[in-house]
């Protein structure tokens, strides 16, 4: 079964996967599985962009999203003439020639990868590029234009090990794409001292999880910054400095979305 | 394959830097004599990966090797849009109120529109006002604007053709091209280093291996190598920054903006205010002299001049010293991070990265950042293993076997298929005028006096030498024509505004334009010709640009016919040369092939393989030399004995003083012997310490475009849907991203999405607002070179093209480059009066013709033959 792997740490945001899909349907007929995709509008690959964080902790996360070529797709059971299939290889299609456009189907995909094209009267998604693979190219446009490595392509067997790496995946049905290394939360700032007007070295910072009691360690680095990686999302934290036999502590840290604490001032004297 | 493939596949490189050496490599699927699809190269497509030696480099256990497959950027492969573009050229056109033989009405360029013309007309007219302005005027009264960077071609470069003609017939004045992307190295660091590589760190070799090796910190400073190299060589860049991480590499941005470097590869960002570097770099120079932390063995024996800079650094000379507390207002940076960057980077071993330099060496004082910057990196032992300045990727990669340059372009290559591109890089023309004072020479009657012509591969003591314009000599002519192919002045130069006013001057008789797409200073032109695109011709490419995987050199052929009436660069200056009776001289009698077998010949490819099996191939691709590993990296041997490997300066050391400046230029307050903090001076008065600053408190940064290259691919349907390219406004027009602090529109009332301006006292520029937290406070960003739509010639640009309120002055007194980013602006919502004032003062600007998708159309500014008032 072919499967797609989408590994959201090495993806740089260049949007050449969105781009190649146009450029391979945009004005192009691809029948029996492909009508031409208007020219804006649809993204059968859509890049995603969020900035987390404040200035100056800020990070920007990536976010491919394509028709998930579900098992148990909704868009085939609300399909009443029957258009929407999947190929023996998994990857599911909308037969140009059998949609009657009754714009069921957009409205039944919890990815929003289904576009409805009003001038052809017809449903459009991604068909895993199938007119390419079926004339033995190795894989869709998106995957071959993808210049980090980003995105996979393949049977599952051989995506085995990458597959292994995932994790939590978009909420709706269970499909064939895997989402690996999803980014979590940060909490992050600069440790330092006001009286020398110095960065605090090596300090022991300890974010403390105040429903699960769980606890994070690291130490400031040269910069003073302390940045917790990893952290499950939607938490409240408490966060205590130790150095130089002083403490300080931040008693509730709301952590709905990534935490940037700014420059703390510590009195180290 | 067979099916889907299309008819042909023909070989390309999707660069837009020009200059015949390409990078990017695609193919192209063509069908029905149509673009079908644009893709990456297979660089194995025609070669045994078995048999071809590739590089290896590695640390700590991982290894990064080359990919068999290039990586393009997003507009390279969205480049069937640029060809088939609305915005495209079809045919020849006059200006409807230009009349050679009658009223020319220079007044009314950039608002009267064009009407159709036959090749023959425009070609006869030309040819007509050659003669009748040599006669009248003499030679040297044409201009010819030949540079700048385009699609990657050698036969039909696109650039300078014109300028193979106008040579045959006698010669012409050359608007010599600025380094307009890295004026601070230029100007600047020269005066320290010597020449260097158009004043970057030279020699180069193998940094990338040896920063792999040895590097523990790298500085990106200004630089964003997930966007400036694309329009080059690709993607590169992005792969080996991601190797970088993986093997432990601290990358720190040091930049007023997260540009998309820093968004996914930062360990640590540091927002500066933008051109205010030097401040924090003189209190790191400061914090290792008074701390002893810097490689003071190094400096005793390879500095010279040292006492005088640290006199300054210290205050004992002005009595300031540059301590952080003195930096910290200046440049937006807390002292103690100051302080932390300072130890950091003398703990570390640490190289500082660019890509040419973006905004850091494009503003005001540019010199003063970039010498300052070779001054740091010379207290902490330049040369030594992982201590270097990259030019990322451009230059350090692995030497290939048998290719003799590994320069941007291929030097051997001679003549004909050279002079094109020469006067993109040099000056060869006795009459010549520096590209950033053609507007100041046609606003101001007195001759212009300037220091250095500034042609990008001119060398330091050029910069010494006094030149005036026109010429002091009997073939001395003020400008009367002007003939352009690079069409983006308005745009991409200093002082747009006044560019503007300055193309409509009587002075000039006309104005000819050829280019592919009708845009920019197109508008201010009484003939445009239609030029074509690398699709649409049979050419050779040499892909050795540093920066990709591999080098090679492809032939290009054919892949769709001309659009429209279009003909290449070439073809046009042939055109009107078989008019004029030069056709011999300029085409020497060569066919294609007879050119494509000279680069052959160039290249020495004939060591490597036949022409048939060449031919036969389509390309052919070099393999790493041997003994690439053995290449000494970077200044090494300069590090190690800097008696037996002098630099090329006067003292043959680094000069942290500078004797020739301080002789040629005792006065000169911008450009002192000695690297140093300029707060104002006659030329320009852009600081937040300004009383300017009560009116326009932001300062402004402007990088290179992420989706453009310059000024090209602005009317790309498919870029233009992501968020960062255009913002649609309420009135469904895509509008340039203006960025600005969450805090700053609050305090604006400004909403992300809302159109807002962006002013000083030269114009008004219209942008959507984009509302982040990628840049710091008190800072607005924005990207140069988007396409201009003045709404009020010379005041109010629709289009977001920044630089037409960008200064007008140059970099310095005695630097004729130009001045950016890092000026004085303030933003805010354009209101109801205004827009009401601006209907009512140019109803016309507000109903060109418009692609929702792409933007303004051809039509915009072209009559069509139903329109009945053509007079427009």
């Amino acid at each position: 079964m072919k499967t797609f792997v989408l590994d959201l740490d090495i993806c740089n945001g260049c949007y050449c996967c969105q781009i190649a899909c146009k450029d391979e349907h945009v004005g192009n007929d691809w029948m029996p599985y492909a009508r031409p995709q208007p020219d804006t509008g649809q993204f059968w690959i859509r890049l995603n962009e969020t900035t987390r964080g404040t200035v100056p902790k800020v990070r920007v996360s990536y976010f491919p999203q394509m028709c998930m070529h579900c098992e148990d797709a909704p868009c085939i059971k609300i399909c009443v003439p029957g258009a929407i299939y999947r190929r023996a290889d998994g990857l599911v299609i909308v037969d140009p020639d059998k949609c009657t456009g009754c714009k069921l189907c957009p409205d039944s995909c919890p990815h929003e990868a289904l576009f409805f094209n009003e001038g052809m009267n017809l449903a459009q998604k991604c068909t895993g590029c199938a007119h390419l693979l079926d004339d033995g190219w190795d894989v869709p446009r998106c995957v071959d234009a993808c210049a980090s490595g980003a995105l996979h392509f393949g049977e599952e067997e051989e995506l085995k090990e990458l597959i292994a790496k995932a994790d939590e995946q978009p909420e709706g049905c269970k499909g064939r794409v895997v989402y690996i290394n999803r980014p979590k939360t940060f909490v992050a700032g600069t440790l330092y001292d006001p009286k020398e007007k110095e960065v605090i070295i090596g300090a022991a910072c300890t974010l403390t999880d105040q429903a699960s009691r769980d606890s994070y360690h690291v130490e400031t680095d040269g910069f003073g910054d302390f940045w917790f990686e990893g952290l499950p999302q939607g938490r409240t934290f408490s966060l205590k400095f130790e150095t130089h036999g002083k403490s300080k502590t931040i008693d509730t840290i709301d952590a709905a979305a990534d935490v940037n604490l700014g420059d703390i001032a510590m009195d180290i004297s | 394959m067979r099916e889907t493939r299309g008819d042909k596949t023909v070989y390309r490189s999707l660069g837009l830097g020009g200059f015949y050496g390409g990078g990017a490599e695609g193919m192209i699927d063509v069908k029905n004599g149509k673009v079908l699809r644009v893709r990456p190269f297979r660089f194995d497509e025609k070669y045994d990966r078995t048999k071809i030696r590739t590089w290896k480099i590695e640390k700590n256990g991982k290894v990064l090797e080359p990919k068999w497959k290039s990586m393009p950027s997003p507009y390279s492969l969205a480049y069937k849009k640029r060809v088939y573009s609305p915005n495209r050229i079809k045919y020849p056109l006059i200006r409807v109120d230009w009349d050679p033989y009658g009223e020319r009405n220079p007044q009314n360029r950039g608002k009267s529109k064009f009407r159709r013309a036959s090749w023959d007309e425009v070609t006869t007219i030309i040819a007509d006002e050659i003669r009748r302005i040599h006669a009248q005027y003499g030679v040297n009264a044409i201009l010819m604007q030949g540079d700048g960077h385009g699609e990657c071609k050698t036969i039909h470069s696109p650039h300078g053709q014109p300028g193979l003609l106008l040579d045959h017939m006698g010669g012409f004045t050359l608007q010599v091209r600025n380094p307009d992307s890295w004026e601070g190295w230029y100007w600047g660091a020269k005066h320290v280093w010597g020449q260097g590589t158009q004043g970057m760190y030279w020699p180069a070799a193998n940094i990338v291996k040896d920063s792999t090796e040895h590097t523990e910190m790298c500085l990106f400073w200004g630089c964003d190598p997930e966007t400036t190299p694309w329009g080059f060589t690709g993607q590169f860049a992005s792969r080996l920054m991601y190797f970088w991480r993986d093997i432990g590499i601290k990358q720190v941005y040091i930049c007023p903006d997260l540009n998309y470097g820093a968004a996914v590869h930062a360990n640590k960002w540091i927002p500066v205010l933008p051109n205010t570097d030097v401040a924090m770099q003189l209190a790191i120079a400061y914090t290792w002299i008074k701390e002893g932390s810097y490689d003071k063995e190094y400096v005793a024996t390879h500095v010279v001049g040292f006492d005088k800079f640290s006199a300054y650094v210290m205050g004992e000379s002005d009595g300031v010293p540059k301590t952080p507390e003195w930096a910290s207002p200046k440049c937006g940076v807390p002292e103690w991070t100051i302080k932390a960057l300072a130890r950091e980077f003398a703990k570390k071993r640490t190289s500082i990265a660019h890509y040419f330099g973006g905004g850091y060496t494009r503003g005001p004082y540019s010199h003063e950042p970039a010498r300052m910057e070779v001054c740091l990196l010379g207290m902490q032992g330049l040369g030594k293993p992982g201590v270097h300045q990259h030019q990322m990727t451009y230059w350090g990669m692995p030497r290939m076997e048998g290719l003799a340059g590994t320069s941007f372009f291929n030097p051997e290559i001679e003549e004909r298929l050279a002079i094109p591109t020469l006067s993109s890089i040099a000056n060869w023309q006795e009459s010549a005028l520096p590209k950033t004072l053609v507007h100041t020479h046609l606003l101001t009657e007195e001759p212009l006096r300037f220091h250095g012509i500034g042609s990008i591969e001119g060398n330091v003591a050029n910069q010494f030498m006094e030149y005036q314009f026109p010429i002091a000599s009997k073939e001395g002519a003020r400008i009367r024509m002007m003939w352009t192919d690079c069409p983006c002045r308005t745009t991409c130069w200093n002082g747009g505004n006044d560019t503007e006013e300055a193309l409509r001057s009587e002075q000039v008789e006309c104005i000819v334009a050829q280019h592919p797409w009708l845009e920019n200073d197109c508008l201010f032109s009484d003939i445009i010709l239609p030029a074509n695109t690398y699709m649409e011709v049979d050419d050779i490419v040499t892909n050795v640009r540093q920066g990709g995987q591999f080098a090679d050199v492809m032939l290009c052929d054919k892949a769709i016919e001309p659009i429209g009436e279009s003909k290449s660069d070439y073809e046009i200056v042939y055109e009107i040369a078989k008019k004029l009776g030069y056709d011999k001289q300029v085409s020497e009698g060569l066919t294609t092939e007879d050119l494509q077998k000279k680069v052959f010949g160039y290249m020495g490819l004939e060591r490597m393989l036949s022409w048939e099996e060449f031919r036969e191939k389509g390309y052919y691709l070099y393999q790493v030399a041997e003994d690439w590993e053995q290449d000494s990296p970077g200044w090494r041997k300069f590090a190690d004995d800097p008696q037996k490997h002098p630099l090329g300066t006067p003292s043959k050391k680094l000069e942290f003083y500078s004797e020739r400046l301080a002789k040629h230029f005792p006065e000169d307050k911008e450009r002192p012997p000695s690297p140093q903090w300029v707060e104002k001076s006659e030329m320009h008065d852009e600081r937040l310490s300004s009383p300017r600053a009560k009116a326009y408190p932001l300062l402004l940064m402007s990088n290179h475009g992420r989706w453009r290259v310059h000024a090209q691919c602005d009317d790309i349907a498919w870029t233009r849907e992501a968020p960062t390219c255009k913002i649609t406004g309420p009135d469904g027009y895509k509008y340039e991203p203006i960025w600005i602090h969450t805090s700053e529109a609050a305090k604006r009332g400004i909403k992300h999405g809302d159109i807002i301006k962006i002013f000083n006292e030269r114009g008004i520029v219209l942008g959507g607002a984009y509302v982040t937290e990628r840049l710091r406070p008190g800072v607005a960003y924005i990207d140069h070179g988007a396409r201009i739509d003045p709404i009020i010639l010379g005041k109010v640009d629709r289009g977001g093209a920044i630089n037409t309120i960008a200064p007008t002055g140059t970099t310095s007194k005695n630097a004729v480059g130009q001045a950016t980013s890092g000026y004085l602006v303030e933003v805010a919502k354009v209101t109801g009066e205004e827009w009401d004032e601006w209907r009512a003062a140019n109803p016309k600007a507000f109903a060109r013709s418009y692609d929702p998708a792409a933007g303004l159309r051809f039509e915009a500014w072209v009559v069509q033959e139903d329109e009945s008032d053509a007079r427009a």
